[in-house]
C-alpha cells in the first residue's frame, strides 16, 4: 500500500454523466451517458500513470474531471490532500498552476492568431509572475529546454512541424512548474519517428522536475514506453490496472488479452505466432450500458453470470466479499472479471468459437 | 492553417557575425498585401479618402466661395423666376438649391454628417456588437438565450416604425438617429460574432487557455477576439454604408435631420419639387450618396476577398495558369506541339 | 406531428412578442406628463376643449396602469383608439389604409422573389459568364442604392418623360384592382420595381453564392455522375438545398420590408399604412402612430411563423429543435 506521502493524486468514485436532452415542446432530459462510472485511482509523485481505452471509453472526461475542466457529478478528486471539486473557480486558480494539460491535436491546441512567445508566456501572465523582459528571458528557456530555438519567439504557430508545436504545448505546461502533467493522447497526431522524440522528451522532463504524469492513449506501445503502471478502460470503468510489465506480460481481463493481440508486431515472426483475438457483438451505447460487466457482450468467456453481476475490481485470488483496499495506480494488479485469462490460456480459440456461423 | 511567407532580415549582432531573424507575416500584413493588388479596393479606398477630405476641408470651400452652407441668395442664387441656377453660373460652382444656397458646399457638409453618422454608429455597433456576441456565444445557457432572442428581436424589428415613434415622442435629432441606427446595427454584429464564437469556443486552444487558469474575460479578449477580428471587420466595413443609407432616408423622410442642416437625405427631400426644372439639384446629391456607399461597399468585397486565404489560392492558380499558357505558347512557335498539346495527326488510330 | 408542436411554439411566441411590443408601445408614449399625452393624442389642431375632452374620454388622468389595462382590453376587442386629428376611428382609416400596402406588399414581395431566385440561379449555374458578370454589376449598384433614391429616380427618367409624352398608364398614386386591373398595374408597377430592387440585389446575391456553395459539395457530383440531367441535378437538388439560407433570411427581411413600404409609399404617393403613419408624425397624431406600430409588430409576427414553417418544410431537422 503506497505511502500517503508519495501519493500525489487521489480519485475516488468518480462519477461524470452528460445529459441527453431532447426537444419537443420543452428540451427536458431524457437520458444520461455514462462516460466515467465510478472510478478510483491514485497517482504517486514523480510517477506516470498511463490510461488506456478505446475511444469512448472515458479516459478524456476522465482526464478533464481530474484537471478540473470540466464538474464531476459525484465522487472526490484529492490532489495534494486538498477536494477539488468542491472549490470555486476562484479557489481553483491557485491550483491551476499545479496541474496542466497537454492536448492531442498539435494543429488546434495552440491559438493561431497569437505568437509562440505569447502562447507560452501566457501562464506567466494570468498568473501575473513575470512581466517584461523577464518574462521573455523565462520563455525562451522553456523554449530551449524543449528543444525549440528561443529566436523563433515571435514565430506562428503555423510556421512549425507537428512535432514542434507538442513542444510548444509542452513548453507552456512547464510554465508554471507543475506537480502533475495531464497528457492526451500528445503523441497519436504525430508521425512515429516524432513520436519517440516527443517521449523521450517527457521522459528527461519528468526526471529532472519530478513531475508526475497521466498518460492517456490509445496505442498500447507508446504506453508501454513511458507508464510505471497502467489501467484499461472500458465503457467507464476500469478493467484491468497494474504495474506494466504484469499487465503487458500476464493480462488477465479478456478485453487487455484482445488489445494486446491487435498490436502491431514489428517483427514478423512474432506477428505470425501471435494469434489475433477478434471480438463479436456491438459496441453498447454509453447511454444505456448493459447490466453486470459492461464487456459480456463482446466477451470471448462471457458466462450468464456476467450478463447480472457486475464484477470488482479485485486483486488476484480474492474474492468478492472481501474488504478491498486496494486501488488502480498502486502496485498490485487488480482485474474486475468473474472469469479472468490465465496464464496460458489461448483466447483466440474461444473467440472464433463464439463468431456467428 | 494560413499560407505565411518568410520575410527575411539579415542583422549584424554586437559581435558582428550576421544572424537572420526569420519572423513570420502576420494576418493583416498578408490582408493588406492582397488588398493592394486588388485596383478595385485601391480605388474606392482613394475614393473614400477623398470623400473624407473634402468633408473635413468643408468650411475651406466655404470661405473659397464666399457661400456657407445655411445662408441663402435670393440675388446670385435664383434665376428671374426664382428658381435655382445651374451648375458654373455666378460662383456657384453645382449650382443652387430651392432657396439660394450654394449646392456644393451644403453636399461637402452634407458628406461631414453622412461620414461621421456612417463611421461612429458602425463603430459604437461594432463595440457592443462584439462584446454582446463574445459573452452570448461563451457563455451559453441562460445568458446565450437571452441575448440571443434580444438579438433575433431587434435584426427583424421594422427600423422605419421605431424611428417614426421615436420621433413622435421626442422629436427628430441627430442624436435620435444616431441612438435608432446603432441600435439596429449591433445585432448584425452580435449575430455573427455569436456564431463564430460558439464554433471557436470548442477549439483546444481555449480548452487549454481555461486550464491555465485563464479567467472567461482575458479567454474572450485575447484568445477568440482575435480570431474573429477578420469577419468583424468585413461586416463593418459593409456597415458603415447602410448606417449612410439609413440617416439619409429618415432625413429624407424628414424624421431625421431638421432643414437648415444639411443632410444628402433632406437636399433630395427638397429636390424632389424641382426636379422638372433643376435637374443639378437632384443629380448631384444622388450621386455623392451612390459614390460614397458604392465605395465602401467595394471596399468591403475587397476586404473579404481578401482575408479569404482561399482566395491567394484562387490568384495564385490564375497567375500559374497564364504563365503556363504564355510559356507555352512561347515553346509552341518554337519547337511544336508539345506533351501537353498531343498533335492529333499523330495519334495512333482505334486508340 | 412534431411540427405541429413546433408551430404551436412559434404561435406562442410570437404572441408573446406582439404583448411586448403593445406594452413597451404604451409605456413609451402614455408614461408622460397628461397635457403632453392629450396633446398629442388630440394632434395638432386641437383647441383645449378638444384637449380636455381627450382627457376625460380616455381617462387619461386614472393611474397609469388602469389605462394600460383599458389598452390591452381595447387591443383584445379590435378597439384601436381613435384619431381626432382626422375625425375617425384609426380603425376605419386601418381599412381605407390597408388596400394600397397590401396591393405593394404582394406584388413587390413576388417580383423579389421571382427576379432574385432567377437571376441568382442562373448567374450560379453560369458562373463567369457574362450574364454573371453583366448581373454582379447591377447587384452591386442596386446594393449601394438607397430605396428613396431609386424611387425618384425611377419617377424621374420613366414617369415624367413618358407623362408628358402623354402615356400616362405608368401613374403615381393608388387605383385599386377593382377600379381595372390594368390600371392598377400601372399604378403600381414603378412601385414594385423600387420595392423589389435592393432586395433583389441582395437575394440575387444570397442565393448565388448559396447555391455555388452546394453545387461544389460532393453529393451533388455524385448525381451528375449518376447520369442526372443537369437541370434536375441543378433544381431537385442544388437549389432545394440552396434555398433554405435563403428562405431564413426571409425572416429578417421582413423588418426591412416595412421601412421600404413606408418609403415607397411615400416617394410614390399611395397613401398606404406606411404614407399615413409618417404623416401622423407631423400630425402629432398618436393613436394613429400607435395602432401602425402594434399592426407592424403583427405583421412581422405572422410572416416570420410562416416563414419558419416554410422552413420546418424544407428542412427537417428543424423540427426537432
Amino acid at each position: 500500500m503506497a505511502d500517503d506521502d508519495d501519493v500525489l493524486v487521489r480519485v475516488e468514485n468518480l462519477v461524470k454523466y452528460f445529459p441527453v436532452k431532447a426537444g419537443g415542446f420543452i428540451r427536458h432530459t431524457v437520458g444520461q451517458v455514462h462516460a466515467v462510472d465510478d472510478v478510483s485511482l491514485i497517482i504517486e509523485r514523480g510517477k506516470t500513470l498511463g490510461l488506456v481505452g478505446e475511444t469512448g471509453s472515458g479516459k478524456s472526461t476522465l482526464a478533464r474531471c481530474v484537471a478540473g475542466l470540466i464538474p464531476v457529478t459525484s465522487g472526490q478528486v484529492i490532489f495534494d490532500g486538498r477536494d477539488i471539486t468542491k472549490l470555486s473557480r476562484g479557489a481553483m486558480r491557485p491550483l491551476r498552476r499545479e496541474v496542466q494539460m497537454i492536448f492531442q491535436d498539435p494543429y488546434s491546441s495552440l491559438n493561431p492568431r497569437r505568437r509562440v512567445g505569447s502562447i507560452i508566456g501566457e501562464p506567466f501572465a494570468v498568473h501575473g509572475i513575470a512581466t517584461g523582459t523577464e518574462r521573455k528571458r523565462r520563455v525562451q528557456e522553456l523554449m530551449e529546454r524543449v528543444g525549440l530555438n528561443p529566436e523563433h519567439y515571435n514565430r506562428f504557430p503555423a510556421e512549425f512541424s507537428g512535432g514542434q508545436r507538442q513542444r510548444i504545448g509542452v513548453a507552456r505546461a512547464l510554465a508554471l512548474r507543475p506537480k502533475l502533467i495531464i497528457c492526451d493522447e500528445p503523441v497519436s497526431a504525430l508521425d512515429v519517428s516524432i513520436q519517440a522524440q516527443v517521449l523521450n522528451l517527457l521522459a528527461d522532463l519528468q526526471t529532472e522536475y519530478g513531475l508526475s504524469y497521466l498518460f492517456i492513449a490509445h496505442d498500447l506501445e507508446v504506453v508501454r514506453h513511458v507508464s510505471d503502471k497502467v489501467a484499461v478502460m472500458y465503457l467507464g470503468r476500469v478493467g484491468e490496472a497494474a504495474p506494466k510489465e504484469q499487465l503487458y506480460e500476464t493480462p488477465r481481463h479478456p478485453y487487455t488479452v484482445a488489445l494486446l493481440s491487435a498490436a502491431p508486431a514489428a517483427d514478423p515472426d512474432t506477428a505470425a505466432a501471435r494469434q489475433r483475438v477478434i471480438l463479436t457483438g456491438d459496441v453498447p451505447s454509453p447511454i444505456d450500458p448493459p447490466p453486470g460487466c459492461r464487456f459480456h457482450r463482446r466477451c470471448p468467456k462471457a458466462q450468464p453470470l456476467c450478463a447480472t453481476d457486475e464484477p470488482k475490481l479485485l486483486p488476484e485470488g480474492v474474492s468478492a466479499v472481501a474488504e478491498i483496499t486496494a486501488v488502480v495506480g498502486q502496485d498490485i494488479h487488480l482485474t474486475a472479471c468473474h472469469f479472468p485469462v490465465a496464464v496460458g490460456e489461448n483466447l483466440a480459440t474461444a473467440a472464433r468459437a463464439r463468431e456467428p456461423a | 492553417m494560413s499560407i505565411t511567407e518568410v520575410q527575411f532580415e539579415a542583422r549584424e549582432a554586437a559581435d558582428g557575425q550576421s544572424i537572420a531573424n526569420i519572423e513570420g507575416r502576420s494576418q493583416w500584413q498578408l490582408t493588406w498585401r492582397r488588398l493592394r493588388s486588388d485596383k478595385v479596393s485601391m480605388i474606392a479606398l482613394a475614393v473614400i479618402i477623398i470623400m473624407v477630405l473634402l468633408a473635413i476641408t468643408a468650411p475651406v470651400f466655404a470661405a473659397i466661395t464666399h457661400h456657407p452652407p445655411n445662408v441663402a441668395f435670393p440675388n446670385t442664387g435664383e434665376n428671374a423666376v426664382g428658381l435655382p441656377v445651374g451648375p458654373f453660373t455666378n460662383g456657384f460652382w453645382l449650382g443652387s438649391d430651392g432657396t439660394g444656397r450654394d449646392l456644393f458646399i451644403r453636399i461637402l457638409y452634407g458628406a461631414r454628417i453622412s461620414l461621421f453618422v456612417g463611421v461612429v454608429t458602425t463603430f459604437i455597433a461594432a463595440c457592443l456588437g462584439v462584446s454582446i456576441g463574445l459573452m452570448a456565444g461563451y457563455f451559453g445557457g441562460i445568458i446565450d438565450t437571452l441575448l440571443a432572442r434580444l438579438t433575433d428581436a431587434v435584426l427583424a424589428f421594422p427600423y422605419v416604425v421605431l424611428a417614426i415613434a421615436l420621433a413622435a415622442v421626442f422629436g427628430p435629432s441627430l442624436t435620435i438617429i444616431m441612438a435608432i441606427i446603432t441600435f439596429f446595427s449591433w445585432a448584425g454584429i452580435a449575430r455573427i460574432v455569436r456564431g463564430q464564437t460558439l464554433s471557436i469556443k470548442e477549439k483546444e486552444y481555449i480548452e487549454a487557455a481555461r486550464s491555465i487558469g485563464a479567467g472567461p474575460f482575458r479567454i474572450m479578449f485575447l484568445d477568440i477576439l482575435p480570431n474573429l477580428m477578420a469577419p468583424v471587420l468585413v461586416v463593418a466595413t459593409l456597415y458603415i454604408p447602410a448606417a449612410v443609407v439609413f440617416e439619409a432616408t429618415l432625413s429624407f423622410l424628414s424624421l431625421g435631420i431638421q432643414p437648415p442642416t444639411a443632410s444628402w437625405g433632406n437636399i433630395l427631400s427638397e429636390a424632389t419639387n424641382f426636379y422638372q426644372t433643376s435637374w443639378w439639384y437632384v443629380v448631384f446629391p444622388a450621386l455623392a450618396l451612390l459614390i460614397t456607399t458604392l465605395a465602401f461597399n467595394l471596399l468591403g468585397d475587397g476586404i473579404r476577398d481578401a482575408m479569404d486565404p482561399r482566395t491567394e489560392r484562387i490568384l495564385a492558380a490564375r497567375r500559374m495558369r497564364r504563365q503556363r499558357k504564355r510559356r507555352r505558347r512561347a515553346t509552341a512557335a518554337l519547337t511544336g506541339p508539345t506533351k501537353d498539346f498531343p498533335d492529333p495527326a499523330r495519334q495512333a488510330p482505334g486508340i | 406531428m412534431a411540427i405541429i408542436g413546433y408551430l404551436i411554439r412559434r404561435i406562442l411566441t410570437g404572441a408573446v412578442v406582439v404583448w411586448l411590443v403593445a406594452t413597451l408601445a404604451f409605456f413609451l408614449f402614455f408614461a408622460r406628463p397628461v397635457i403632453t399625452v392629450a396633446r398629442q393624442l388630440a394632434g395638432r389642431a386641437a383647441t383645449p376643449q378638444v384637449i380636455n375632452e381627450v382627457i376625460s374620454n380616455l381617462g387619461l388622468n386614472q393611474p397609469i396602469m388602469t389605462q394600460y389595462w383599458h389598452f390591452l382590453d381595447g387591443l383584445l376587442h379590435g378597439n384601436l383608439g381613435y384619431s381626432y386629428f382626422t375625425q375617425e376611428s384609426v380603425d376605419t382609416m386601418v381599412k381605407q389604409d390597408l388596400p394600397p400596402t397590401l396591393s405593394l406588399v404582394v406584388g413587390g414581395v413576388v417580383l423579389w422573389l421571382i427576379v432574385g431566385l432567377s437571376v441568382g440561379i442562373i448567374s450560379a449555374t453560369r458562373a463567369r459568364g457574362p450574364f454573371d458578370r453583366v448581373a454582379n454589376v447591377l447587384v452591386l449598384i442596386g446594393l449601394s442604392m438607397p430605396t428613396f433614391v431609386i424611387g425618384e429616380f425611377l419617377i424621374l427618367v420613366i414617369f415624367v418623360p413618358l407623362n408628358q409624352h402623354g402615356f400616362t398608364w405608368i401613374d403615381t398614386g393608388y387605383s385599386g384592382p377593382s377600379q381595372g386591373l390594368v390600371k392598377w398595374a400601372g399604378h403600381m408597377l414603378l412601385p414594385w420595381i423600387t420595392l423589389a430592387a435592393v432586395q433583389c440585389a441582395i437575394y440575387t446575391r444570397l442565393t448565388r453564392g448559396q447555391l455555388l456553395d452546394t453545387l461544389s459539395e460532393d453529393y451533388i457530383r455524385t448525381a451528375r455522375a449518376k447520369g442526372l440531367s443537369e437541370r434536375r441535378v441543378v433544381f431537385r437538388h442544388g437549389v432545394r438545398a440552396a434555398l433554405t439560407p435563403v428562405v431564413s433570411q426571409l425572416g429578417v427581411d421582413v423588418g426591412t420590408l416595412l421601412g421600404g413600404v413606408v418609403i415607397t409609399e411615400y416617394v410614390f404617393g399611395l397613401g398606404g399604412l406606411g404614407q399615413v403613419s409618417v404623416q401622423a408624425v407631423f400630425q402629432d397624431n398618436l393613436p394613429v402612430i400607435i395602432g401602425f406600430v402594434i399592426l407592424a409588430a403583427l405583421f412581422v409576427v405572422v410572416a416570420n411563423i410562416v416563414v419558419d414553417f416554410l422552413y420546418a418544410s424544407l428542412d427537417p431537422r428543424v423540427r426537432i429543435t
